[in-house]
């Protein structure tokens, strides 16, 4: 397969990977998640979600929509707190046809008051799943409670500006963010020339508005709700992505454990797990895994329990404390690489996963990393880095949010 | 009803597009819903079209619209007009519906043809 990347004269970055496949996956990559909301527009980027399929300066809704069903392509849009992701999917010879309608969408929106009032009740339902489930809740409430601001901003629109995103509030999040700079334009199953030409069609005449950097600042936050199981998810600044420290974080939540890999499995090799067993009798979630999340620049590690017992969360701590005490085998250690060095190249395996490696690498870092490049610096971590991230962990500031029947469970300050 | 009566710039000093206005003027005048307070838009006969034209309207002048038309309904139960300072004047009248209505219509016809072939 072969690769080949260079950046426009607008700063437009246009990568592609030539699989030979029948299908076309061409992905437009832009620095405009969540993050990048401010306090005036809270919930625009929910909007900007769901508005991917509206009226565009070169094509009607009507057309978009046709047009694309026409050669049975697909145009799908997903976003977090750092990127915005417009993904397309078409048959390699219809690939000429429909790259208009993926430019219009990301460069010439005309954002129509009528159409945007008609988005209100899918953004009533997004909001109402995302209530009704528990892990969604605790994430968003993590990141509420552990940065000041930037990456505190939830991804779903805020009930007080639900219906108040104006077509002025769209247009100038747009003309802040959806500049060529910040754009990559990303292809797998195309040839490099063809992708160029598309590229350069992204004019942008928008100049850019700069950011500010996420500051931690470690919370708790705690939602009563009904139902007998709590969901807790503890967590301290972790590393950036890309940086040696995070390739630590990742192996040392294989460490600990992220989930059974045998079904039904009774998850030996996860120390979470094996550690909980031991201190408490009642039924808890297998899935007390460790969690990771990295940024560009910061990131959040820790753990997620569900469980009935309030015992639960300090038999966590304690097994991460004991990693931190340096109690960790070289079989530990290489079992836990071994399990993310696999995961990463699965990952890679489907078109969604390895489209979306290529886009968040090139945009973030203007290069792409192989896989064997990955798979190398994962294996130079050593068991002193390990140990280094389960202590940060231990002494760190940390941010907890928990959702659930919460009489029982301490807060995290008595931890 | 005056549908065809429309403004058009007319090139400074031309006999014929001065003679042009004046009558479109007179025929304006002679129509009499400016009596009422309406403006030509407000008179726009009601089709499928013009419903999802006005839904669009920006909210100030859909409530302008209203206001308009609730004023002329009033009088003409009444059976009075405006006093003459009021009436709406030729040069005043604005095709607010126009833009909308043209967008609608395009988008019907795009359909159409989307559903021919």
């Amino acid at each position: 397969s072969m690769k080949s990347k260079t950046r426009l004269g607008d700063g437009l970055l246009v990568a592609s990977l030539e699989n030979y496949s029948p299908v076309s996956k061409i992905g437009v990559f832009v620095k405009a998640g969540s993050r990048y909301e401010t306090a005036e527009n809270l919930g625009v980027t929910h909007i900007l979600r769901l508005a991917s399929n509206l009226t565009t300066k070169g094509a009607s809704a009507f057309r978009i929509c046709h047009g694309l069903e026409a050669v049975g392509a697909s145009l799908s849009v997903t976003s977090s707190r750092e990127h915005m992701v417009y993904s397309l999917d078409c048959l390699r010879d219809d690939f000429d046809g429909v790259t208009e309608y993926l430019i219009n969408v990301t460069t010439a929106p005309d954002f129509r008051p009528w159409e945007l009032s008609d988005l209100l009740p899918r953004v009533k339902i997004d909001k109402a799943v995302a209530d009704q489930s528990p892990q969604i809740g605790v994430l968003e409430k993590l990141h509420e409670a552990a940065y000041k601001n930037a990456l505190s901003n939830s991804l779903y629109c805020p009930d007080h500006m639900v219906g108040k995103i104006s077509v002025d509030h769209l247009q100038q999040f747009f003309a802040n963010n959806y500049t060529s700079a910040r754009m990559a334009l990303v292809g797998l199953g195309v040839s490099h020339a063809a992708l160029m030409k598309v590229g350069e069609q992204f004019f942008s005449t928008h100049t850019g508005a700069a950011a500010p950097g996420a500051v931690y600042r470690g919370g708790e936050l705690r939602v009563q709700s009904g139902g007998g199981l709590v969901h807790a998810l503890l967590a301290c600044e972790g590393a950036a992505a890309g940086s040696a420290e995070a390739n630590a974080f990742s192996v040392l939540q294989r460490v600990l454990g992220v989930g059974p890999h045998v079904k039904r499995g009774s998850n030996i090799t996860s120390k979470l797990s094996q550690g909980i067993t031991k201190a408490t009798a009642q039924p808890f979630d297998v899935s007390a895994t460790a969690f990771s999340a990295t940024y560009s620049d910061s990131g959040l590690f820790g753990v997620y329990i569900i469980s009935q017992a309030d015992s639960v969360i300090n038999a966590a701590m304690a097994q991460v404390i004991a990693v931190a005490e340096g109690r960790l085998t070289a079989d530990d250690l290489t079992r836990a690489k071994t399990q993310l060095m696999a995961d990463y190249l699965m990952s890679l395996e489907s078109s969604e996963g390895l489209l979306e490696e290529l886009g968040v690498q090139v945009l973030s870092s203007g290069t792409y990393s192989s896989p064997q490049t990955v798979t190398q610096s994962i294996d130079s971590v050593t068991s002193s880095d390990v140990v280094k991230a389960a202590k940060k962990f231990v002494e760190s500031k940390k941010t907890m949010s928990c959702y659930g029947h919460l009489a029982n469970t301490p807060f995290v300050d008595e931890l | 009803m005056s549908s065809t009566v429309c403004p058009r710039l007319s090139p400074a000093g031309s006999a014929t597009s001065r003679l042009l206005v004046g009558f479109r003027k007179w025929y304006y005048n002679a129509c009499g819903f400016n009596k009422l307070g309406l403006m030509r838009d407000d008179t726009i006969n009601e089709d499928s079209d013009v419903k999802e034209a006005i839904r669009r309207l920006p909210e100030q002048v859909y409530n302008d619209r209203m206001f308009r038309l609730k004023r002329a309904l009033d009088l003409s139960m009444k059976q009075q007009i405006l006093p003459k300072d009021q009436w709406t004047k030729y040069e005043e009248d604005v095709y607010y519906l126009e833009p909308y209505l043209e967008e609608v219509i395009h988008e019907r016809k795009e359909k159409e043809e989307w559903a021919k072939n």
